[in-house]
This record gives structure tokens, sequence and C-alpha cells, in this order.
């Protein structure tokens, strides 16, 4: 079973008019993880003073690509986490390329394991996030290392993992919420 | 319109293309790090507005809160400003009484007076730290003379310097940030020092001389060099542990708002030749050139100390 499977009830053989209104919102329902993934970028790079701010950017975008890679990847595609990556790049001013290439590598990691950590439950799915968000967070820290030509200390990286693998699961309780209601294109 | 093998192929092939190219990025950032950050930028130029729509309200509740702290506690706080206003009162008094006394003492000694930098204001756009740097973006307006190495300061102290400059945004990296290194002197024990940045609130100093260690409380300020002036207000000296003493900065950086950028030009000011480096003029290689008075001495053999050699 796939998770990416809508509810029974919808599956009827009478289907809604293909209508120009109900492919849109169709769309903007399937998109709604890659906007709200460029929508908390974007704010989150706002002056509020709010400690971890970047760190949140980061855990955000990570903890969306992997839920709806391995739950529904048809709301979550390659290209979509392509951009997505890009946007949080330009709006974070970290070593260029890191997120987007850890964004890309968590994406392949859910979208080929998806039939494997929808049978393995939330725990387990959990517990594989938080070693890719902290192998990822230990990526960025070298090639932060690598630029600023010394060894730096870990403790924002780390910071930045634990964050991260914190806010998974109030996220996923919203994403659940989100996937039978307003991010799903079936309701449209 | 693409058949269904092709569009497998095609739907397999995407992700590791887009790796590619990602990883591209990385290697662009580690080659050419001013053009990424250069659109960088050009993106924060573009969002500047929508950034001051989003932290307005933040900031009206964060003046009612103020007001309201105020009003609450009104008798007191008029007591406690009249006390201080009493103070700084006396304080202009002592301050005017010493520039008269120091412009003065600068007539007759003939001081040539410095130019005055020039400088332009702006507004925090963004904390543009990431969790490895301390730096902020300042919109300083489009036609701005910023350059690269300027110093940034915010009404009580020095806050770092310029690192990347924008059409209308300028990148400050913070005296905190790990990368920041200023040279400084300790006003009281008139010992030079490293003031270091490693990512807390309070800087390190390194490099002091160690038979002047720095005094727990004493004024820190810039030592002149390069495009860094000396004199600026830094901040003082705390001792957070035995032998481990840090700034703590005049300038709040954790709230920033309004921050000026000082060009204070080019130091090419160029020392004169000291006594000790005037070049000798060299001697002749071989001064004994020439058939010597004593030439029916027999030819000697090679020995040390004889000239030409």
């Amino acid at each position: 079973m796939v998770a990416e499977n809508s509810t029974p009830h919808l599956h009827s053989a009478v289907e809604p008019k293909q209508t120009f209104r109900r492919a849109l919102d169709m769309s903007s329902r399937a998109a709604m993880p890659s906007l709200f993934i460029m929508f908390s970028a974007i704010l989150l790079s706002a002056p509020f003073g709010i400690p971890g701010q970047a760190q949140l950017q980061f855990g955000i975008a990570m903890c969306t690509v992997w839920f709806w890679a391995h739950s529904r990847p048809r709301s979550m595609p390659a290209l979509a986490v392509f951009l997505c990556g890009l946007v949080v790049e330009i709006f974070s001013f970290g070593p260029p390329g890191t997120v987007l290439l850890s964004l890309l590598v968590i994406y392949g990691v859910a979208h080929h394991w998806r039939y494997g950590l929808s049978r393995l439950g939330f725990l387990m799915g959990w517990l594989i996030f938080s070693i890719f968000a902290v192998l990822a967070s230990f990526f960025q820290w070298s090639l932060v290392c690598l630029h600023a030509v010394a060894l730096l200390s870990p403790a924002p990286g780390l910071f930045q993992a634990a964050l991260t693998i914190g806010i998974y699961p109030s996220l996923t309780a919203l994403f659940v919420w989100g996937r039978r209601t307003f991010a799903n294109p079936d309701q449209a | 319109m693409l058949s269904i093998h092709a569009r497998q192929v095609l739907a397999k092939a995407i992700l590791p293309l887009l790796i590619l190219l990602a990883v591209g990025l990385v290697l662009l950032g580690l080659v050419r790090r001013p053009a990424v950050d250069g659109v960088r930028l050009m993106a924060t130029d573009f969002m500047a507005p929508a950034y001051h729509g989003l932290v307005w309200p933040q900031e009206r509740v964060a003046v009612w809160l103020t007001d309201l702290r105020g009003a609450t506690d009104l008798a007191k706080e008029n007591s406690r400003l009249r006390e201080e206003n009493r103070a700084l009162r006396h304080w202009y008094d002592v301050a005017v009484a010493l520039a008269a006394e120091n412009g003065r003492l600068k007539n007759s000694l003939h001081w040539i007076p410095q130019t005055v930098p020039q400088y332009v204001t702006g507004r925090v756009t963004r904390d543009d730290g990431g969790p490895y740097s301390r730096a902020v973006l300042l919109d300083v307006g489009s036609g701005h003379q910023v350059r690269i190495g300027d110093v940034a300061l915010d009404a009580a102290g020095l806050l770092g310097r310029v690192t990347e400059v924008g059409p209308h945004t300028v990148r400050v990296l913070m005296i905190n940030d790990d990368a920041s290194r200023i040279p400084v002197t300790l006003a009281s024990s008139h010992g030079d020092a490293i003031m270091a940045g490693d990512d807390t609130a309070a800087p390190r100093l390194i490099f002091y001389p160690q038979d002047h260690h720095p005094v727990e409380g004493e004024r820190v300020e810039t030592r002149g060099q390069s495009t860094m002036p000396a004199g600026l207000p830094v901040g003082t000296v705390h001792y957070s542990a035995p032998n481990r003493p840090v700034v703590v900065p005049d300038a709040d950086l954790d709230r920033l708002d309004i921050v000026r950028v000082f060009d204070y030009g080019d130091d090419d000011s160029q020392a004169p030749d000291a006594p000790g480096r005037v070049r000798v003029k060299k001697l002749p290689q071989n001064p004994l050139t020439g058939p010597l008075p004593f030439s029916w001495l027999p030819n000697l053999p090679d020995m040390p100390g004889r000239g030409g050699q």
C-alpha cells in the first residue's frame, strides 16, 4: 500500500467535470508543499530577530521534502524540490548549493524507499530522517570549514540538526492533516 | 509527444541530472563565491520593501509595549529620567569644557585636523547570519559610495566592516563573526591586541602583550590600520574565565536597526625611509683589478678571504 492513494470514496466511476477552475484548484493543492517551503524560506529571511531563524529555514525545507516525497510524490516532484532548494539558497547566506544538494539527496532517499517507509511506522521513519538531517548538517559544516579554511565549531550545525529533528513531529501532524484536506488534489 | 518509454527514461534521469546541477552550484560557490552572493544581494534588494512590511507589525508592537511599560510606572520613570537628565547635564558641561580645552591645546600644538569621513545611514534589511556567520544586510539606497572595508557603527560603537556591496544593499560582517579580526588598542594599559570574533556575543582578545594583560573594565578602541581609523569605541574588557579576556561590545549586536557606514578613505600615508634602511652603495665586486704593483711575485694559490671571490 502506498500512502499516495487517496480516500476510497473519492474513486467513484463518476468524476467531476474537468473545468479550468478545478484544474487550477487541483494544481494549487498539489503545489501546496512547494509553496509552503518557498513561503517559509522568504518569511524566515526577514529580520524578525527570532533565534534560529536560518536553522528553521533548513529544517522546514528538509521535513517538508522528506514527508511529501514518501507520502505523496505527485505533490513533490524532483523539479519542484530543485526550485524550492534554489529559493532557499537565494534567501540564505550559507555556502552555496549545500541546502539544494541536501534536499535532492533526501528526496531521492525518501522517494526510492517510499514503499518501505510507509510500512515502517512513524518512529522508524523519524529515526532514518534524523540520520539524514545530521549528515546534511555535517556536510554543510564541512563546506563552511572549507570556505573559511579553518576548523569551526560544529555546535551551530548540531543545533540545526537538533532543530530539524525536533520540528519533524509537529510538521508531520500538520502535513497529515493537509494531505487529507487543503493539500489533497482529489478534493478539488 | 514523448513515448511512454522516453518519459520513463526522463523520469529516471531527472534526479541525477538535478543532483549534478546542485554539485555544480557547490563547486561554483567554492570557486566564484562573490557571483553567488551577488545574486543573493539582488534578491534582497528586490525584497527590501516586503521585509519592511513584514517587520512593521513587530516594530509597532515593540513600541506599544515600551509605551505601556512606561505608562504603568510613570512616576518612577519620571524621577529616573529627571535624575539621568541632571547627570547628563553635568557631563555636558564637562564635555564642553574639555572640548574647549582640547581646541586650545590643539591650536597651540599646530595640530593638523583630520578629514571628516563620509557616511551613509541605512536600515537593517535582514539578519544575514545563517548558522555559521554573523552578518547583516543594510539598505543604503541607490547611488551610494560605500566600498568594501568601510566601517559600520551604530549609535554606541563599532559594529563591523562592509564585505559585499550591491546596488542598494551592503553586507556588514559583524565583529563577533568567526572570520572577523580587528586590531584594537587597550585604553588604560596601552597594549595592542587583536579582537577575534568567535560567534558568541563577546569577541575574544588575542595576541596581547604577555607583560601587559588587559585590565578588567578598561576601554577598547580601534587601532588605526588601513581603512580603520584609530580611536573608534569598541567596548570594554571583561574576563569570562581566567586568562580569557573578551570584549563586551558597546554596540547592541542583537537588536540592530539604524546603522551608519563610514568611509574613512585609504590610509595611503607612506612612512619615510628610516636611517637604518637607507640603501648602502655596494662596494665594487673586485676592488683589486688591474696589475698589482708587485707583479713580479709568483701566482698565489686561492685562499679564503681574498677579494673578488
